[in-house]
């Protein structure tokens, strides 16, 4: 591999770089993908614009409404905040299970979300939280639903000189609980055969849901919502029984590929089992929190 | 492709260095640097053989540009202790006999003192030190003792209330 490699300090400086370099030009942050497709010459860019010096990349905040994650944020770092011990733990669920600790010290989240791997297993945690992007690029800033933002394997709707600067999302309700599962062929490392979010939250009696998000990666193209099973479950009392017609709607709304890592069958056989499996995490996490 | 000047703390000393950009840190390490200690084996950080400290925290060197660490401070097996003033880890991983063929240790105590050094003071379950080293592999499968290592240089590490 070979390539020239450039340090700008600010995102206009960053945009104009790539704007004037484009197409042979990649941005890098983590890196911890990039390098590896350079070094199995997948990609063979001339130039790389390494984004770890721009202010204002990485943290996490709690703001009026939500929270406001920079896209340079590691891991290791969302997975250790206090914050997302509550009803967030799906988030640390998902972000625990990303390689190990040396790749999640480096790893970003906007590095995972805008590689658009079908399997990407922080992505699903985001889109129960219906969270949003910023987009920062040649004509400003656009704000983008994270569920539009990815198109396809590898695509997104992100241009060439675009940088995903930060995620936002809305707060819980009371009553609310999320869930992280994941399947693979063995306990780490491991790319997902599926994985499973789940949001849920129940009116004040505990006995019906108000609100009902799932998101599943590995089993289609790209991570999704599976509408159905999320309308399914408004108004229907929690528990055993429609959380496994939630799992049963879901894997209907699948379209998984047979790979190196399972058959199609088999997931769709898996959606149904965690999706279920994570709603009744979900439940007992928002009973016990009552307690 | 230029080279460039790379300036960083490689176990407290200041080093400059001539890099290309597309030398990893494993690469400068090694082969500019000289320091054996960090081993080269897989180079697509699944096998943690070459992990390294960068501002404390475990990285693989393997696929982390030079030019990423600039200005940073690395920390490799070389820095942590030497046989008169062993790393409380690297007592503990010699007298528990947690070394086999020994390519892994580097990286394995390199991981483990990131991990310890998250929460000084600590001691952490056996599950907890299992999910912590993931990331580095031991071909030998000496896993049991190398977390009873761990363990116990974590209960020294908490008792004497400094890391060494």
């Amino acid at each position: 591999m070979s390539f020239d490699l450039h340090k700008p300090t600010t995102i206009s400086e960053a945009v104009g770089l790539a704007t004037q370099l484009a197409p042979r030009a990649r941005y890098i942050a983590g890196g911890t993908d990039l390098i590896i497709q350079i070094n199995r010459k997948k990609v063979s860019p001339d130039h790389l614009i390494d984004l770890g010096q721009l202010p204002g990349l990485v943290g996490i905040t709690e703001t009026a409404d939500g929270y406001w994650l920079g896209a340079l944020t590691n891991y290791r770092s969302i997975e250790l905040h206090p914050a997302f011990q509550g009803n967030l733990s799906g988030l640390i669920e998902a972000a625990r299970v990303v390689g190990g600790h040396q790749v999640r010290n480096v790893a970003t989240v906007g590095g995972n979300i805008v590689n658009a791997s079908p399997a990407a297993d922080f992505v699903p945690a985001l889109l129960v939280l219906d969270a949003d992007l910023e987009i920062a690029g040649p004509a400003g800033n656009r704000t983008m639903a994270l569920r539009e933002f990815v198109l396809g394997p590898g695509k997104t709707t992100l241009g060439p000189e675009e940088i995903v600067t930060s995620i936002r999302f809305a707060r819980l309700p009371d009553r609310s609980a999320t869930a992280f599962l994941k399947e693979g062929r063995r306990k780490a490392m491991e790319i997902s055969v599926v994985c499973v979010a789940a949001c849920l939250t129940l009116d004040a009696s505990g006995s019906r849901c108000l609100s009902a998000r799932l998101a599943i990666g590995a089993a289609a193209p790209t991570s999704i919502r599976p509408k159905q099973a999320e309308a399914y479950l408004i108004h229907e009392p929690p528990g055993r029984a429609s959380f496994t017609e939630a799992g049963r709607l879901a894997a209907e709304a699948s379209a998984p590929i047979s790979d190196v890592r399972a058959l199609a069958e088999y997931r769709r056989h898996l959606v149904a089992v965690m999706v279920e499996r994570a709603l009744t995490i979900c439940h007992r996490r928002i009973a016990e929190e009552r307690r | 492709m230029s080279r460039t000047n790379l300036d960083i703390l490689i176990n407290g000393e200041r080093h400059q260095i001539l890099i290309e950009p597309h030398w990893t840190l494993l690469h400068v390490l090694r082969n500019v640097v000289g320091m054996m200690g960090t081993k080269e084996n897989c180079l697509e950080a699944e096998c943690g053989v070459c992990t390294v400290l960068l501002d404390g925290k475990s990285v693989n060197s393997c696929i982390l540009l030079a030019a990423q660490a600039a200005g940073r401070s690395v920390t490799t097996i070389e820095g942590i202790g030497n046989p008169e003033h062993l790393h409380p880890l690297q007592a503990a991983f010699i007298e528990c006999g947690a070394v086999q063929c020994g390519y892994c240790i580097p990286g394995m105590i390199l991981t483990a003192k990131s991990f310890l050094d998250e929460n000084p003071g600590r001691r952490p379950s056996r599950e907890e030190i299992r999910e912590a080293i993931a990331g580095t592999l031991c071909r030998c499968t000496g896993y049991r003792k190398i977390v009873d290592a761990v363990a116990l240089a974590a209960e020294r590490m908490s008792i004497e209330g400094a890391d060494s």
